[in-house]
């Protein structure tokens, strides 16, 4: 089963702050402030990578477990595209073949 | 709260004269939870908000209470709705698990005497960052249920129903 898209809501309760105080601390500017969040909250939105950074450092965990569902989907993509490179450009360069089987095996495992 | 696969994802409604509330538990961990008050076309608008979230959440199961049970009262209202909800669940082919009132009283409390206040402080107590700040003050007689409760409903739904489709 795949995990939800993001866990931000989640990690937003948790620390018991509000939509206006997280958009204050990702230093959102104007008036409806709250409502980006609430944007990023139900994946309407993707957030800047400065912002998903930002969450990094509010709530204390990796972007990828708070993207967790999102990260699941790019690692499923790149290991697709790491498979069809190899077999593309038949990669005899052991270190280069051996990078691209260790990509592909992470998302199978 | 993995970047692996998740195990399962259970997530539970409780219908209420005020709207409704929910919960979602994964792995163990609540990971929403939520109450909705509408004050017009209720039926319409409380079903309508539990298929976005069934789309949002793709839960395995679907927890509801079982308003059939014996010595329920539930208004008719309630129980159509929650025919319809039970319908929703099977065309989008989720199981559907019914508790009743006792069952949950028995599972969360010990007996089926408990309140619903005693039952929400317990789940508070098993979900302290979560629930601790939002148990609802004591009902007095004379003053209505607060809609918050029903956030407690859905949570106590999602614990019995996780421990059994877990075992």
């Amino acid at each position: 089963m795949a995990s939800l898209s993001n866990y931000l809501r989640t990690n937003r309760k948790k620390s018991a702050l509000s939509q206006e105080e997280v958009a204050f601390l990702l230093g959102g500017i104007g008036e409806s402030k709250g409502s980006k969040i609430s944007r990023y909250e139900s994946c309407s939105r993707e957030p800047t990578l400065s912002a998903a950074l930002a969450y990094e450092v509010i709530y204390g965990k990796p972007v990828r477990e708070l993207f967790a569902g999102l990260y699941q989907q790019v690692e499923q993509n790149v290991a697709e595209r790491a498979k069809l490179l190899s077999y593309r450009k038949r990669i005899l360069h052991s270190k280069r073949h051996d990078f691209l089987t260790n990509i592909v095996s992470k998302t199978t495992a | 709260m993995k970047t692996d696969k998740t195990q399962f994802r259970i997530a539970a409604v409780s219908l209420s004269t005020y709207g409704f509330g929910y919960a979602v538990i994964e792995d163990g961990a609540l990971v929403e939870y939520r109450n909705k008050v509408f004050l017009a076309d209720k039926s319409a608008n409380s079903l309508t908000h539990i298929k976005k979230l069934i789309v949002r959440f793709q839960p395995t199961a679907l927890v509801l209470h079982d308003v059939n049970a014996k010595g329920t009262y539930r208004a008719p209202r309630i129980k159509e709705l929650h025919r319809k909800v039970v319908a929703l669940a099977k065309r989008r082919k989720l199981k559907a698990v019914k508790i009743s009132g006792t069952e949950l009283r028995k599972t969360l409390l010990g007996n089926s005497k408990g309140t619903k206040q005693e039952m929400a402080e317990s789940l508070a107590q098993q979900f302290p960052d979560d629930l601790a700040s939002r148990i609802p003050t004591k009902r007095r007689a004379w003053t209505s249920e607060n809609a918050r409760m029903d956030i407690f409903d859905a949570v106590g739904l999602l614990v019995v129903a996780s421990a059994t489709l877990t075992r």
